[in-house]
C-alpha cells in the first residue's frame, strides 16, 4: 500500500462539508526528498501556490529542484491530470479539486 | 584508413571458405558503417524478395567508425539481414563488448553467406579465423554457450551467439552477445539459426587509428562531459534504468495496457524502475566505454520466480507487464531472464502473449488448446508461455510465429498490435501522435528506436512538443529518423543523444575520419540510409498499405485520461511526411530525391 500522509494544510478540510482534495504524486528521486510516493492536499488555486506549499513542507532540496528563480526548474516535469504544464499555463495553471498532479525529475529511456 | 579497420570478413558457410576483403572506401564514405553499410551490402548482394530463412539470405555483423574508440558510448555493433518476422530489411544493434573486440581483431564486419551442413561457430583471434564444429553446443542456452566458448578460447574473448530459440527458428529470436546484450528485434537470431551458425567468438589486440587524435580526444571529452552533466545520462538512467519510463508514460495516458485496449495501467508503479531499484536491483552496468550505466543486474531472491540476470528494459517490462495486465515484477523479470537465456525478443514475446490473452478472453482461443487458462494478469502464464515459446513446445510453437501470424491463424489479425508484422512497443500513439507516425513509417516495422519522438513529446528533450497534436511531427520525425541512422551507423549508443546532438556526433566523426564536411552533410548520410532501406523494402514488395497502424489505434478512441477521445491522426501526418521526404503520394522516393542522395 502506498504511504499516504495528510499534511498540516489538510486540517482545514472539513470532511463533513465536502473534501477539497488534490492528489500529488512523486516519482524517481523526488521521492527521496518527500519521503512518500503521494500525498493528498488541500485545494490550491494555482500550480505555483501548490508548489510553494510543497516546498515549504519538503524543504530546500525539493524547492531547488522545483524552482529556478521565479520559474519552473529545467530538471523537472510536472503533469496536471496527465498534461505537461507547458501545454497548460505553466506555474499559472489553475487547479481544481480532484486534480492529479504528478512531479517527475527529467527522465528518459527507451 | 582512419576510424575503420579496413577489412571485412566474408564467410561462406556452405563451402567453408573465409576471405578477407578490403572495406569499400567509397561505400564507407556514403553509408558510414553499421546499419548503413550493412544495408548497402544487402542491397548489392541479396535479392530483396529472398526467403529470410533460406541460404540465399545473408547475415551481416557490422561495426561503425566510432565503435571501440574513445567516443561517447561506442560499444555498439549492428546485425543486418532480411528479417524473418517482417520480411523487411532487418537491422538491430547491440552494446556490450563484442563490437569493439571485433574491431580490435582487425575487422569492420563479417558477411555470412550460405548455410553450414552441420552447426559451426566462427573463431577469430586477430588474424587467425576459422570455422569450428558447434555440434556439441547445439541446444545449449546463451549462457551455457558463452561460458563454454570462453573456456575453450580465452576469458578475454567476446562471444555472440544464439540460444535454442534461434536454432528453432523462433520468428523473433535474437542474436545475443556478452550473455545479456541483444540485437533484439525482427528475428535476426533465426537467420543465424537457419545457417547453422551457433556463435562467433572473437579476441583482438589491435588498435584503432584516428585521423586527428588531439582533436578527436577534445571532441570525445566535450561529448562525455555533456553526458555526465545531463540529468538523464548523468543520473537518472544509471539509477533507475529505462524502466523509469513506466510511470511517466502511465501518467501521460500513453502506456498501452491489456493488448492496447486501455492506455493506462492501474498497477504501473509496481512494475516501475523505482520499484525495480528498490526490490531487485543488484547493481547497474554499462557497456564498453559507457558512462551512463543503464543496464540492470537483477536478482529475484526467492519465490516461484527466483532467478538472476539482467533487465528488464522498459519495453520488455511493459510488454510482459502492463500489456499483459501483469503487476508481479518478479514474474516479469523471470520471463525476461528466460528470453535472454533462450535468446528471443521479450517485446514481441509479451505482446504475443497479450494478443493471446485477448483472444482467450474473447473466446477465440480455447483452454483445451492452450492447456490452461490465459487471462490478463496471469503472472504464471507469462513465465510459462515465454519458456514454451523459446523452446517451441506446446502452444508456444504457435506463439513463436509472433502475434500477427498467431492472430491470423484464428482469423483475427486485427488483434495483433503490429506494423509490418512487428509488435509496437510501449508508447500509445493515440496519446503520443508522433510515435504513431514513427511506428507506421519505420523501415523495420513497429519500433520505437527509429526516431524516438517520445523524447520531445513526453520527456521534453531537446524541447517540449505537445503529444496530442500532429503539427510539425512529420518534420521532427524526419530529422530524428535521419539522425538515428547516423548514430546506428557510427555505432554509438542512441541514449547518448539525450545529452548530445548532431554537432557533437559530427565533431567526433570528422576528427576520427579526417573528414572535412558540415554537420548537414553528415545528416544527409542518415537520409541516404533511410531511403536505401525504403528502396530495399519496396523491392521486397512493401507498399503504402504497409505504412499503416492497427485499426485499434486508428478507430478505437482512448477511453480515459489526457488522451481521452483520441485516435492516431495518421493520414494527415503521413501525407506531410511523404512530401517532406521527397517521396510521391504512394511513399516512393522520387527520381530527384534519389539523385540528390546519390542512390
Amino acid at each position: 500500500m502506498p504511504v499516504v500522509k495528510l499534511p498540516a494544510a489538510c486540517i482545514f478540510v472539513h470532511l463533513s462539508v465536502g473534501v477539497m482534495f488534490m492528489k500529488v504524486m512523486f516519482f524517481a528521486y523526488i521521492r527521496d526528498y518527500t519521503g512518500t510516493k503521494e500525498t493528498y492536499y488541500q485545494h490550491c488555486q494555482t500550480l505555483k501556490e501548490l508548489l510553494e506549499k510543497l516546498s515549504d513542507q519538503y524543504g530546500e532540496k525539493f524547492r531547488a529542484k522545483i524552482f529556478q528563480g521565479e520559474n519552473l526548474g529545467p530538471e523537472i516535469i510536472i503533469l496536471v491530470n496527465g498534461r505537461h504544464v507547458e501545454h497548460l499555463a505553466g506555474l499559472a495553471t489553475k487547479l481544481n479539486e480532484y486534480d492529479e498532479i504528478s512531479i517527475f525529475p527529467v527522465v528518459a529511456g527507451g | 584508413m582512419f576510424g575503420w579497420m579496413g577489412t571485412i570478413l566474408r564467410v561462406n558457410l556452405t563451402d567453408g571458405t573465409i576471405k578477407k576483403e578490403p572495406l569499400n572506401k567509397n561505400d564507407a564514405c556514403l553509408y558510414l558503417g553499421g546499419r548503413g553499410l550493412g544495408t548497402k551490402i544487402m542491397m548489392d548482394e541479396v535479392d530483396p524478395q529472398v526467403d529470410p530463412l533460406s541460404p540465399e539470405n545473408k547475415l551481416i555483423f557490422m561495426t561503425g567508425p566510432l565503435t571501440g574508440t574513445a567516443a561517447a558510448c561506442p560499444g555498439r555493433y549492428e546485425v543486418i539481414s532480411k528479417a524473418p518476422l517482417t520480411g523487411s530489411i532487418g537491422a538491430s544493434n547491440s552494446g556490450g563488448h563484442f563490437g569493439p573486440e571485433l574491431k580490435y581483431a582487425g575487422y569492420d564486419g563479417i558477411i555470412f553467406e550460405g548455410k553450414a551442413e552441420k552447426p559451426v561457430y566462427l573463431s577469430i583471434n586477430n588474424d587467425e579465423v576459422s570455422l569450428k564444429s558447434a555440434v556439441s553446443l547445439w541446444g545449449k542456452t546463451v549462457f551455457e554457450t558463452t561460458d563454454e566458448l570462453l573456456k575453450a578460447t580465452s576469458e578475454d574473448a567476446r562471444v555472440t551467439c544464439i540460444g535454442p530459440a534461434g536454432e528453432k527458428l523462433v520468428k523473433f529470436a535474437t542474436v545475443m552477445n556478452d550473455k545479456h546484450r541483444a540485437a533484439g528485434r525482427s528475428g535476426l537470431g533465426a537467420v543465424m539459426g537457419s545457417k547453422n551458425l551457433k556463435a562467433v567468438v572473437v579476441r583482438g589486440t589491435k588498435s584503432i587509428q584516428v585521423a586527428n587524435p588531439e582533436e578527436f580526444i577534445k571532441a570525445c571529452w566535450d561529448a562525455r562531459r555533456k553526458l555526465k552533466a545531463h540529468p538523464v545520462t548523468g543520473t537518472g538512467l544509471g539509477a533507475y534504468g529505462t524502466e523509469i519510463l513506466v510511470n511517466i508514460l502511465n501518467q501521460s495516458g500513453a502506456l498501452p495496457t491489456r493488448n492496447w485496449q486501455e492506455s493506462s495501467f492501474e498497477h504501473a508503479d509496481e512494475t516501475s524502475g523505482e520499484t525495480l531499484a528498490a526490490k531487485y536491483l543488484v547493481r547497474n552496468k554499462g557497456c564498453f566505454g559507457c558512462s551512463i550505466g543503464c543496464g540492470r543486474v537483477t536478482r529475484i531472491p526467492d519465490g516461484p520466480f527466483k532467478g538472476f540476470g539482467e533487465g528488464p528494459e522498459y519495453e520488455a517490462g511493459w510488454s510482459l507487464g502492463a500489456d499483459c495486465g501483469v503487476r508481479d515484477l518478479a514474474a516479469i523479470c523471470k520471463a525476461n531472464f528466460i528470453c535472454n537465456e533462450l535468446g528471443f525478443d521479450p517485446i514481441t514475446m509479451g505482446s504475443t502473449i497479450a494478443c493471446a490473452m485477448e483472444m482467450y478472453e474473447k473466446g477465440i482461443l480455447a483452454k483445451e488448446e492452450l492447456g490452461r487458462d490465459l487471462n490478463f494478469g496471469d503472472a504464471e502464464g507469462i513465465v510459462e508461455f515465454t519458456r514454451l515459446t523459446g523452446l517451441r513446445e506446446g502452444f508456444g510453437d504457435k506463439m513463436a510465429e509472433g502475434s500477427f501470424r498467431l492472430a491470423s491463424m484464428y482469423g483475427h489479425p486485427e488483434l495483433s498490435m503490429t506494423v509490418k508484422k512487428q509488435e509496437m512497443p510501449a508508447y500509445d500513439g493515440r496519446g503520443v501522435q508522433g510515435m504513431g507516425l514513427e511506428y507506421a513509417t519505420s523501415n523495420r516495422g513497429g519500433c520505437h528506436v527509429r526516431g524516438y519522438l517520445t523524447s520531445p513529446e513526453i520527456l521534453g528533450i531537446p524541447q517540449k512538443l505537445d503529444p496530442l497534436v500532429t503539427t510539425d511531427k512529420a518534420m521532427w520525425l524526419k530529422i530524428f529518423q535521419d539522425l538515428t541512422a547516423v548514430v546506428d551507423s557510427a555505432n554509438i549508443c542512441l541514449f547518448s543523444t539525450f545529452a548530445i546532438g548532431l554537432p557533437e556526433i559530427s565533431s567526433m566523426l570528422r576528427t576520427a575520419l579526417g573528414w572535412d564536411c558540415t554537420d548537414e552533410e553528415i545528416l544527409k548520410i542518415g537520409e541516404r540510409i533511410w531511403n536505401l532501406e525504403k528502396l530495399f523494402n519496396l523491392k521486397a514488395g512493401f507498399t503504402k498499405a504497409d505504412d499503416r497502424l492497427p485499426d485499434r489505434l486508428l478507430k478505437e478512441q482512448v477511453k480515459k485520461g489526457p488522451a481521452k477521445g483520441k485516435v492516431v491522426e495518421l493520414d494527415v501526418m503521413l501525407t506531410e511526411y511523404y512530401a517532406l521526404r521527397g517521396w510521391d503520394t504512394e511513399g516512393i522516393p522520387t527520381d530527384e530525391k534519389l539523385k540528390e542522395l546519390s542512390l
